[in-house]
């Protein structure tokens, strides 16, 4: 059982119950619950993701708008197929949507992954992965309008940040969207919280073995593949707790992420006093 | 042609050149200082082979500007397909990101070996950005020594965003000179009125004057002077501002006859 507090405790202050979660979501598999990935595609005829995307759709121009059309081009780098495959794992039941705007030709990379975002709003996906990321600073605004939709209408992003010295957006939109970096464990469950960090958590994003194109299996290293753990985490959790709301997630990924602290201080404890 | 109209022609034809030869001037240790960069970052990591990779055209292509390693000859040649290769990722996504196992059939990769005869099996990719704009990818493949290779570690992915910093100030001022420079020579051979042998000589010649040596002995001046830390940056830029105004406020007299 973890119990999400209201407020921080502190030698000043005591725990306030916000709301509680048995340990139960960790059993289950992301049935039912939506995760759209905006990337370069999901190469529907994987093993690990075959039957698993629901629809595939592709941005495309139509006199200068962005336009999403069904498509069958699949994956056009190999990265959407990765970011799929490691929810896949953690959420094997999870519904996909792939929704491609790397690779889309002829347009703008801004332009289209925005456009991808606001179709990805609009149909209501309960989650979104962005693995991705801009600098431009002209997005900065409708980005920040885009994500304030999304947390208003329950859609809940999760975006990579980049590990460049510039900041990326949105990823350091910290209060209406998730946003992920890498650490080197591995275990997706024991994912981090770095409280008052812009970057506030953090998940296996090293070495990791996942799909790619042609059926094969790649080992990546980057924060792109940490987003998708936390994506797998989230639909666990909606599954168990369908009505839970971006706040309440975030909340809820805090206070398991102490209890994970709490556990690696034991378990370091343990391993260096092993005759205690 | 009128008179005035091949003296304004001379006017414009004088400033294009001067321009192309101050920015090549200012500009030819670049691609000297990018290579020892990524020399030195390439043995940051342990990597054998590191390049620079940049737009090429507008369809997305991408081209390798420079490159360091046993193919780096062979790989400024190549060009890269749009949104092909984990350059192509990256400089699309922004996202860096590394990867082993690289050269599996029907990839990219596996194209690219086949022409160099190199094993590409493990690579780091990372964007090259400039004011919020990606302008390249900085790449790096394989460990120095023999295979198998460990793959590239999260430290490092984070060390050569350091270096890609760097890295993108240059590139982006070498590929501003060399804009500079297609622009100017378009311009050169646009122009049918004038004879292209007759054009060469009228280079030749203003090349020679003395006024365009001067031009570029100052540019150095300046250059080196940059380079030798900011109190002399703030006191030569300082020193300039304050000829410029003097001369500004002396337009009917000469400088030198004060």
């Amino acid at each position: 059982m973890t119990t999400v507090s209201a407020y921080e405790s502190n030698e000043h202050s005591s725990i306030s119950m916000y709301f509680q979660i048995d340990d139960g979501w960790k059993l289950r598999t992301g049935k039912g619950v939506s995760v759209a990935v905006i990337d370069s595609g999901i190469d529907t005829s994987h093993t690990d993701l075959q039957g698993k995307v629901k629809e595939s759709v592709e941005a495309g121009a139509d006199n200068k708008r962005v336009v999403f059309d069904k498509s069958d081009t699949g994956d056009s780098a190999g990265h959407g197929t990765a970011c799929a495959g490691i929810i896949s794992r953690i959420a094997p039941d999870a519904e996909f949507y792939s929704i491609k705007v790397l690779g889309a030709g002829g347009l703008g990379d801004g332009i289209a992954f925005l456009a991808g975002l606001e179709y990805a709003i609009k149909q209501r996906y309960q989650i979104i992965n962005l693995s991705l990321g801009t600098t431009k600073p002209q997005f900065f605004a409708p980005l920040h309008d885009l994500l304030d939709r999304a947390y208003q209408s329950g859609c809940i992003v999760v975006a990579a940040a980049n590990n460049l010295p510039q900041p990326s957006f949105p990823s350091v939109f910290s209060s209406s969207l998730i946003s992920v970096s890498k650490h080197e464990d591995a275990d997706p469950f024991n994912f981090g919280f770095r409280y008052g960090e812009v970057i506030e958590l953090t998940a296996p994003g090293v070495n990791i073995h996942t799909a790619w194109l042609n059926n094969s299996y790649k080992s990546l290293t980057g924060n792109s593949f940490a987003c998708p753990h936390i994506v797998g985490i989230i639909a666990l959790l909606l599954e168990k707790y369908p009505e839970l709301t971006p706040f309440q997630v975030k909340s809820a990924l805090y206070a398991i992420a102490q209890e994970n602290l709490d556990k690696n201080k034991v378990k370091t404890a343990d391993q260096s006093n092993p005759s205690e | 042609m009128s008179d005035d109209e091949i003296k304004n022609l001379e006017i414009k034809l004088r400033s294009i050149v001067e321009t192309i030869d101050v920015a090549n001037a200012l500009t030819a240790p670049l691609t000297l200082s990018i290579e020892n960069l990524l020399r030195i970052s390439a043995a940051e990591i342990n990597s054998e082979e590191a390049s620079v990779i940049v737009r090429d055209g507008d369809a997305g292509d991408l081209r390798f500007m420079s490159a360091v390693g046993k193919v780096a000859e062979h790989l400024k040649t190549l060009k890269i397909p749009s949104g092909k290769g984990i350059a192509g990722f990256v400089f699309s996504s922004g996202q860096p990101m590394a990867i082993t196992d690289v050269g599996a059939e029907n990839t990219f990769y596996a194209e690219v070996d086949k022409q160099t005869g190199y094993s590409t099996q493990t690579i780091l990719a990372t964007p090259l950005r400039h004011d919020g704009e990606i302008i390249g990818v900085l790449e790096y493949i394989n460990r120095i020594g023999e295979p198998p290779f460990e793959p590239f570690t999260s430290a490092e992915m984070d060390k050569v965003a350091l270096f890609a910093e760097a890295i993108a100030s240059l590139v982006n001022a070498y590929e501003s000179a060399k804009l500079f420079r297609d622009l100017g020579d378009k311009m050169l051979s646009a122009d049918e009125k004038l004879k292209l042998e007759e054009m060469r000589e009228w280079i030749k010649n203003l090349r020679e004057t003395n006024e365009h040596k001067e031009m570029i002995d100052l540019a150095l001046i300046v250059r080196e002077l940059a380079g030798r830390g900011d109190a002399e940056r703030q006191m030569c830029k300082g020193i300039l501002e304050s000829v410029l105004q003097y001369s500004d406020t002396k337009t009917e007299t000469s400088f030198l006859s004060l």
